[in-house]
């Protein structure tokens, strides 16, 4: 029947109940299948149990195949090729942490639950209209952005964002986001505080958020980042980093890479808009997505 | 090697299966043929009289792995998949825990694949969102750890757990 983990559990005199099967009886094959539909987290809890659980919630074999397609890949983007000889396990756990691309300007990830690639790229890694004109946009440091910088726009008329990302995503669907807020923070009496007197221009008409891919799919979707409310503007990002969702794409050979586009305009130039914090753009499986609060209000497309 | 019974012998064949309590099971050819180590065995037989002995298997679980059996070779081609799933969800959903490790067991032994797999998911479901503990109670497993064993495992799962 195949080996079995060991019985550990002991009876009255020492013998474990006539007939009385445990999870110890189950071939070994058979966990491996019951691994199969366990999550990495899961998989770590077994590990607790007792020594013959460790034994086998740490083998090559089951971590091989929570591993995503690409994990040699993102292996490679760590210093001193760290991690190549180490058990499945570790390596998983290690990719799990982000990994820097492209001279910190993107990151790369594995969400620990699903295994599922996470992408991140900094608004310094984006092509900005402006970025350079200090009467228009600043690099402030800010601790909430994991790239621990964003772009902050005072005023401007033409309002144009572009960015792209290449990387070998294992197959699936991604849903692809802009982390902004309205306002910035500043200190005020010892106190950090959200600052909102520059923000305008962001009600009076929507701003145009796209993606596409090399393969031809394309997204678009039209969000108005501030609303006119009965006592004043009232808009879900002021005040709070918002994730505002492009769309979804999906990756159907991952043995090539997969290169995505992705951009942010208003350029109507009838009337000028300030006071937007950008942050960066994340990809990440579509099941992994948290849709924003202001999913329906002001979204049009 | 005896002859595989032909396609008409094999519609009026009936093999006997006897448990591990002595209890004698009749069921249609087709319905054995999911099993690919009675597939094995009747191969070497033919159609025989004699009943295959199960040594392994109560009468109480060989009864779940014939009406699974049963279902499924009525259920080919008949009814939608998504009904045999829920058909299957069904016949699991109640089991306890003693019951679903017995009958991977005998369903490992007997080599029907599909029912190992749903076993296996079955199983991986109730171990979802159990802590630690409710794990040990729940499938009888003593902690044979020493203290320094456990604060190791403990620190090599941190990533995992977040403690």
């Amino acid at each position: 029947m195949g080996a079995n983990l060991s019985r550990v559990y002991e009876g009255d005199d020492g013998r474990p109940p006539a007939g009385y099967p445990g999870l110890a009886d189950i071939p070994e094959n058979c966990i491996a299948g019951i691994f199969r539909h366990l999550s990495p987290l899961d998989i770590c809890k077994l590990a607790r149990l007792n020594r013959a659980f460790k034994g086998a919630a740490s083998s090559d074999l089951v971590w091989a195949e929570k591993l995503p397609v690409c994990y040699q890949d993102m292996l490679s983007k760590l210093p001193l090729s760290k991690g190549q000889f180490l058990p499945k396990k570790e390596i998983y756990a290690l990719l799990c942490k982000p990994i820097s691309l492209d001279n910190g300007t993107k990151e790369v990830w594995l969400d620990k639950a699903t295994g599922g690639v996470c992408l991140a790229i900094s608004a310094r890694a984006m092509a900005i209209t402006g970025i350079d004109d200090h009467r228009y946009w600043r690099w402030i440091p800010c601790e909430e952005s994991r790239f621990h910088e964003i772009a902050y726009l005072q005023q401007l008329w033409w309002f144009e964002v572009d960015g792209v990302v290449k990387f070998q995503l294992p197959a699936g669907e991604y849903s692809l986001s802009f982390r902004l807020r309205l306002g910035t923070s500043a200190r005020r009496l010892g106190r950090r505080v959200q600052v909102f007197n520059q923000v305008h221009g962001w009600d009076l008409k929507p701003v145009q958020f796209c993606l596409s891919t090399s393969d031809g799919q394309h997204a678009t979707r039209g969000y108005y980042l501030d609303q006119a409310g009965e006592d004043g503007p009232v808009g879900d990002a002021r005040g709070k980093w918002t994730d505002y969702h492009v769309g979804n794409f999906v990756v159907e050979n991952e043995n090539k890479l997969t290169e995505v586009k992705f951009s942010m305009t208003q350029i109507d130039c009838t009337h000028s808009k300030g006071g937007l914090s950008l942050d960066s753009v994340s990809i990440v499986p579509s099941k992994l997505q948290k849709e924003t609060e202001n999913k329906h209000a002001g979204c049009y497309s | 090697m005896a002859e595989l019974p032909n396609t008409t012998m094999a519609n009026e064949c009936k093999v006997k299966l006897k448990s591990k309590d002595d209890k004698i099971f009749e069921v249609e050819y087709a319905v054995a043929m999911q099993s690919q180590t009675l597939k094995n065995a009747l191969a070497h037989t033919g159609c025989t009289d004699t009943a295959l002995p199960l040594h392994d298997i109560s009468s109480q679980i060989l009864a779940k792995v014939i009406e699974y059996c049963e279902y499924h070779v009525n259920a080919a081609n008949t009814i939608s998949e998504k009904d045999v799933k829920t058909w299957d969800e069904e016949l699991v959903k109640h089991m306890d825990q003693d019951t679903l490790f017995r009958l991977i067991v005998a369903a490992k032994y007997l080599e029907i694949h599909n029912l190992v797999d749903l076993m296996c998911k079955t199983i991986a479901d109730r171990i979802k969102d159990k802590s630690v503990e409710e794990l040990r109670e729940i499938f009888h497993v003593q902690n044979d750890f020493t203290p320094e064993e456990e604060e190791q495992v403990r620190r090599e799962t941190k990533w995992a757990h977040g403690e």
